[in-house]
């Protein structure tokens, strides 16, 4: 009897080893759905608050380095502002009805500027957390991007908090163009280096030269087109292959990204829309 | 200190430094240490086992929740904990009765570190396993496995070595 026990205990461990071990496979697998985690992953308030904390801490030791980022972006659009002011001046007098003047509707764009609490760039799916979420008007699927260039996609959002797939995430790829030829392919993380990515989809007879730009190529929705993806770092064609293997150096370093601003596509409903009609 | 108030005390630490320091940690690229199953390798010999298990739960589910990685680290770490009394059985002979946490008093030290290297590889072999979750890159994952289990199983021998008894 006492043998009978003693073997039920024993088994019992093994029954409870199996269920813990079930949930949390579970647990893995439904992740792939990621929404679904919003719950547990780091969108969570407290953990957020947590980060936001450490976080604010490590600001501290960056705030240099911001300031002169900002500095130089200011001149920048200084610059920008005065260069457009000059061409406006030229323009005036030919213009006289205002129908010349709309901006295109691919180009209505507006930024929520957020800040990254958690990221990481080892593993092989990187997230990024933001400070800002649906109370700030942040949606899914929008882009987001750095003063250095592309970021990644906002993947969830909470009421507070969102979370972004940086492009170190091989669950994305970005549609991107070089500046200098409009060829476009996909960006791809390859999953081992932070600094580095793959570009796909170019064909043999393409010229190439090293330092090439590559750009977001505004054909999909979420990114308007021209904003700095990489450069060429090294690009290789087996003499079988038709397509080339492209090593892309990001334009953001994503170790130390702080500062982010989430792309609001004014006329994304309009064009969703459209695209869905012509379709069916 | 009681060893029950001891282990709460070593579970916060232990999570709190691992989210908010060992994971921003990126060194060469492949290493990142996990620091915090030095929880379940330094708990009493004779816990039970269905507690151990549970624990182990805990633990990684808190670590998981912290780092985007819902379910990885709480497999990982139920895994290594169900083995975790055969292995201490394989290398040591604790008798009935004595309940000493496992160190390099108690174990002697070629036990223990035959213990930590072996837990800490199983960990963190299930752990890469699951992230990658297909054996695409197999040499860079192999590299990740074998230099962060090098790094964890060096950090948590030196903070072993530094306790006096």
């Amino acid at each position: 009897m006492k043998n009978l026990i003693n073997f039920l205990i024993q088994y019992s461990v093994v029954f409870l080893f199996l269920f813990l071990e079930i949930i949390s496979f579970t647990l893995i697998v439904k992740n792939q759905d990621y929404q679904k985690s919003v719950f547990l992953s780091s969108s969570n308030s407290m953990v957020s608050g947590m980060y936001e904390w450490s976080n604010s801490v490590v600001e501290f030791f960056k705030l240099r380095a911001a300031n002169n980022n900002l500095s130089e972006e200011n001149t920048a659009l200084k610059n920008q502002i005065i260069n457009l002011q000059n061409k406006l001046s030229t323009l005036k007098p030919e213009v006289s009805d205002s129908i010349h003047f709309r901006i295109p509707p691919e180009m209505e764009y507006q930024f929520i500027s957020a800040k990254v609490i958690n990221s990481s760039t080892n593993k092989l799916l990187n997230y990024i957390t933001l400070n800002k979420g649906a109370i700030d008007g942040i949606k899914i699927d929008m882009g987001v991007i750095s003063d250095e260039g592309v970021v990644g996609i906002v993947k969830t959002v909470s009421k507070r908090f969102s979370v972004v797939i940086p492009l170190l995430n091989p669950k994305i790829e970005i549609s991107c163009k070089f500046k200098r030829s409009n060829y476009s392919g996909g960006l791809l993380w390859s999953g081992q280096d932070y600094r580095y990515a793959n570009l796909t989809d170019i064909a043999r007879h393409v010229q190439l030269t090293l330092g090439d730009t590559l750009i977001t190529s505004g054909l999909t929705s979420t990114f308007p087109e021209g904003i700095p993806a990489g450069t060429i770092e090294d690009f290789k064609i087996k003499e079988s292959d038709a397509y080339y293997q492209i090593k892309v150096k990001l334009a953001v370093n994503f170790r130390t990204l702080s500062h982010v601003k989430v792309i609001n596509y004014l006329n994304y409903q309009e064009q969703k829309e459209l695209e869905k009609k012509s379709e069916e | 200190m009681p060893t029950v108030l001891q282990n709460i005390f070593r579970f916060l630490l232990l999570v709190l430094f691992q989210v908010l320091v060992l994971n921003n940690i990126q060194f060469l690229g492949y290493i990142n240490p996990y620091l915090y199953l030095l929880f379940i390798l330094a708990l009493p010999v004779q816990m039970p086992r269905w507690f151990l298990l549970i624990l182990a739960f805990i633990l990684g589910l808190s670590i998981d929740i912290f780092s985007n990685t819902i379910g990885m680290h709480a497999f990982a770490t139920v895994f290594v904990a169900f083995f975790r009394d055969r292995i201490i059985k394989l290398f040591t002979n604790i008798e009935e009765g004595n309940n000493p946490t496992p160190s390099f008093y108690t174990f002697g030290v070629s036990a223990y570190v035959k213990y930590v290297v072996l837990m800490v590889l199983i960990h963190h072999t299930t752990l890469f396993l699951l992230e990658a979750f297909s054996i695409a890159h197999i040499w860079i994952m192999l590299a990740k496995i074998l230099l962060s289990s090098l790094v964890t199983i060096l950090l948590i021998l030196g903070i072993q070595s530094l306790k006096t008894k």
